[in-house]
């Protein structure tokens, strides 16, 4: 009986070992190059604001390079809840950076990880003269404002497929727009700090 | 506090049985049939209404010996007080939000929401009658606002005695509250007075660490109500009852570390004239003139005494209206004309702002044979200022047997976009947002626009009218009373259409919006109600209360279905798919309420116990997971217990005296529930000549 009871632990131990280790090559396989990373604390100041004519350099980021830019090479750029691409015309903002890529967004209603595959090409968008790509404003693009706590959230579910500057794709979601991305913000948070976990896809059009 | 006072007066009470007196016949049960007049405009009894009503006695408000209306209705079956910006509290009846409650005053309605809620606070229930609650849609009697239901105060009316009469009540209370009541009433052959004043002055309190705000800052009002009654004749007869109402609230706010302070001020006026025509025994007509004026004003000044903010609100109503009253057997047939006239001028409205329209309304109340009565009734008002309305209502009841009837009802009800919807043109100092009403948007954008102040504009259509919201209701219900047991259920369902909310129509080039009103979203809620009163003895009543919500936004439903909400996980910060079971409904809405009432009469010592509990289950006020809505993984208020308690000891009868525990357990939630101050004591006596 205790034999038997030992036998089909080792096997089941066995078959167990098995399974973990298929599933850890299944991992390596598919993720060897697309990981789910997540940029912490890309911060993005402005001045102005609160009536103020809004202005100040927008803090530009790279998919390729995990990092912010000050070249060319960037794909989006950041300006407090502002968010623009690296493709289309000026919109014609205060210290817009100039564009020289052909990025585009497309917003998808998703969880990060179910986007696995490049939407239509015409839910693609880019910036032009008095429009954003990204819809600024509560409610319309990534996040809404509660007029009561003066909180900024991310809407859940809202993923930007962007089409970099250099024509290679990458799939993000914004999780925080204040520092250290605490899971409850209160008034004291400080904010205009984002993070976003994306997977960026070097070569090729599915996630 | 005197809490040693309040012991030893305990003290007194439970050691005077031994001191036991003849017991008077103080206590007499009550058989008449009970009579509401807010459902049908005509005398009708409980029983054969076929409209779900509760009705608040005047004895069971002074058995509690509560102060302000807000404190009556936050312990009535179905009924949820909500606390508004400003310490004010509205009601929340079958789930619908506190603007679609009408609430009159001697069957006039009340003005004066500056934000959407009218402040119950404002009313002192020391001269009250009874509370007549009608619920579910209205607006066939009482046109625009009567969507969720209608609350009639009703106040005392002044007898003819021929001997003066004098009644005076002080209360004191937890936070330094004061309420002085008198009432004096005099009458001689064919007219009688009554004035009723009130005084009400309190500290506020406060739940939160500021030390220089408070959650309700202090404030001190006064009610005056001289009302006369002229009997021309045996069949004529004239009232004129009045209302003034002053407040006074000390304001402050502390924007970026400066400390501001003023005041804020209401000023309030109701008149009306109703004369009663008894043309025949079959025919009755009314001439009702109503007039009001609500007026606030809120400043602040800074820290030099110079001005910083002022806000002014003056809200004007006239209505004459005339009824008619034709009675053919126990049928009767009545009809109704008149016309409103609104006005109102505010901080944030370019001009003043002006609404009229002309109704009539009709009514048949229908018996026929023996057990069943038909209610139909209709309204139309022709709006100047947006569409008119056409609001129809069936209700059939059917006398089962002696004790027990059914009672079913559709109705429509509607609520005209207010004047805030319509005219404001209000710009956020501090973030920079603007806020234009739906009648002025159009031109203000333009006029933005020329400025060079629009980025750019989303092109939204002004062209049509903004709608009012409007609801059906359903009602499907049973009374049910014999010897010493009643029970009243009811099933309720209501969807309201256009619901009115804001969108952004145009950004302007500081990156902030420019929102404006719309008809957008649709709501329904639906749910069950129970009350129920158990007379063990003649000295010891039970009642019981409880509803079951369910209030749901049906755009939400639809979108959770296409699987396009989600929500954040607090922990990993990823987003993941709501199933439609997650939905949890509406914000402040609880699923489960109930309340359990005791009245305990010891006549030895004319004493009378009344203990109350109350029980409300879980609601949500804010989304904490990103996705606006609320779902079953947010945060939420957690369900509580309330108990309070009042002693009433007549001494002869004219003089009595009360003692009583407002939330005994002192139950409290600093953050979520404002309006929920903590234990309270109050003691009471009154006195009458």
């Amino acid at each position: 009986m205790y034999k038997s009871f030992f036998l089909k632990s080792v096997l089941a131990l066995s078959v167990l070992s098995l399974l973990t280790s298929c599933s850890d090559d299944d991992n390596n396989a598919a993720n060897v190059s697309l990981e789910t990373k997540t940029f912490s604390n890309l911060y993005a100041p402005q001045t102005g604001g609160q009536g103020q004519p809004v202005g100040g350099a927008f803090t530009k980021f790279s998919f390729s390079q995990n990092a912010t830019v000050t070249d060319d090479s960037w794909d989006i750029a950041f300006r407090g809840t502002t968010i623009i691409v690296n493709g289309g015309s000026a919109i014609g903002i205060t210290d817009e950076p100039t564009r020289t890529g052909n990025g585009a967004v497309s917003i998808v209603t998703n969880t990060l990880d179910a986007v696995t595959t490049i939407p239509d090409i015409s839910s693609f968008a880019q910036d032009a003269t008095n429009t954003y790509a990204i819809p600024t404003g509560s409610g319309n693009g990534w996040y809404n404002y509660n007029s009561t706590n003066n909180l900024i959230t991310p809407i859940a579910g809202k993923v930007f497929v962007v089409k970099t500057h250099d024509g290679k794709y990458a799939k993000m979601e914004i999780i925080s727009y204040y520092k250290d991305a605490p899971a409850t913000p209160d008034a004291t948070a400080l904010s205009r700090y984002y993070t976003f976990r994306y997977v960026y896809q070097p070569n090729g059009t599915s996630f | 506090m005197k809490l040693e006072i309040y012991i030893i007066v305990l003290l007194y009470f439970s050691f005077h049985i031994s001191a036991a007196q003849v017991a008077t016949d103080s206590v007499k049960s009550n058989q008449l049939q009970e009579v509401i007049i807010t459902g049908t405009r005509t005398q009708r009894s409980v029983a054969t209404l076929p409209l779900p009503t509760q009705i608040i006695t005047g004895e069971s408000i002074r058995k509690s010996g509560l102060s302000r209306l807000n404190e009556i209705i936050q312990e009535q079956t179905g009924l949820i007080t909500v606390p508004d910006f400003g310490g004010g509290e509205g009601i929340q009846m079958q789930g619908l939000d506190a603007a679609y409650v009408m609430i009159l005053i001697d069957g006039q309605p009340l003005f004066g929401r500056s934000a959407g809620t009218l402040n119950l606070g404002r009313i002192t229930v020391n001269n009250i009658e009874r509370i007549e609650i009608v619920k579910g849609a209205s607006s066939c009697l009482y046109g625009s606002e009567a969507l969720a239901g209608v609350v009639n105060i009703i106040t005392k009316k002044p007898e003819i005695t021929e001997k003066l009469k004098t009644k005076i009540s002080y209360k004191h209370a937890s936070f330094n509250t004061t309420d002085v009541s008198t009432t004096i009433e005099y009458g001689k052959k064919k007219i009688g007075l009554e004035l009723f004043a009130n005084y009400f002055n309190t500290d506020g309190y406060n739940l939160s660490d500021n030390s220089f705000t408070q959650t309700v800052e202090p404030y001190s009002n006064f009610t005056i109500q001289p009302k006369v009654k002229i009997n021309f004749s045996e069949a004529v007869n004239l009232l004129i009852n009045s209302r003034i109402f002053n407040q006074n609230q000390d304001y402050k706010s502390e924007v970026n570390v400066e400390k501001y302070s003023g005041e804020s001020q209401i000023n309030e006026w109701n008149n009306s004239l109703l004369l009663n025509h008894q043309i025949s025994d079959k025919f009755k007509l009314v001439y009702d003139f109503y007039a009001t004026n609500y007026k606030a004003r809120e400043f602040l000044n800074d820290a030099n005494n110079q001005l910083f903010d002022e806000s002014n609100f003056n809200q004007w109503f006239y209505r004459p209206e005339i009824r008619t009253h034709y009675k053919t057997g126990n049928n009767i047939i009545s009809f109704g004309t008149g016309l409103n006239v609104e006005t109102l001028d505010r901080t944030f409205f370019e001009t003043k702002a002006k609404l009229n329209s002309e109704y009539i309304f009709g009514q048949l109340e229908w018996f026929i044979k023996e057990k069943w009565n038909v209610l139909v009734g209709f309204r139309y008002d022709n709006h100047h200022q947006y569409e008119s309305q056409f609001s129809p209502k069936l209700g059939i009841n059917y006398k089962w047997n002696e004790s027990f009837s059914l009672k079913t009802s559709v109705g429509y009800g509607y609520k005209a976009p207010d004047l805030r919807q319509l005219y404001l043109d209000f710009t956020n100092s501090a973030v920079g947002y603007t806020v234009l009403g739906y009648n002025v948007a159009e031109e203000r954008l333009a006029e933005l626009s020329s400025q060079g102040q629009l980025l750019f504009s989303n092109n939204f259509s002004f062209s049509n009218p903004l709608r009012p919201e409007s609801s059906v209701n359903l009602n499907f219900g049973g009374y049910y009373k014999k010897s010493n047991v009643t029970i009243d259920y009811n099933l309720f369902y209501n969807i309201i259409k256009n619901l009115i909310d804001t969108k952004a129509i145009a950004q302007r080039t500081n990156g902030q919006n420019v929102f404006s009103y719309f008809n957008v979203d649709r709501i329904f809620t639906y749910g069950l109600e129970v009350n129920s009163t158990y007379k063990t003895s003649s000295n010891l009543t039970f009642s019981m209360g409880y509803q079951y919500l369910i209030a749901k936004d049906q755009t939400v439903v639809d979108k959770i279905k296409r699987g396009e909400i989600f929500a954040r996980d607090p922990i990993t910060l990823t987003s993941f798919r709501l199933k439609s079971s997650d939905y949890f409904g509406l914000y402040n809405r609880s699923n489960h309420t109930a309340n359990l009432k005791i009245n305990y009469q010891i006549p030895a010592i004319k004493t009378a116990v009344n203990m109350r509990f109350f029980y409300r289950s879980k609601y949500g006020i804010f989304d904490s997971n990103n996705n606006n809505i609320l779902d079953k993984y947010d945060d939420f208020v957690k369900g509580y217990f309330l108990t309070n308690l009042t002693l009433t000891k007549d001494f002869n009868n004219a003089f009595s005296m009360q003692l009583g525990v407002i939330n005994l357990i002192d139950y409290k939630d600093e953050t979520n529930i404002p309006n929920l101050p903590g234990r309270q004591l109050f003691t009471k006596i009154e006195y009458q000549f």
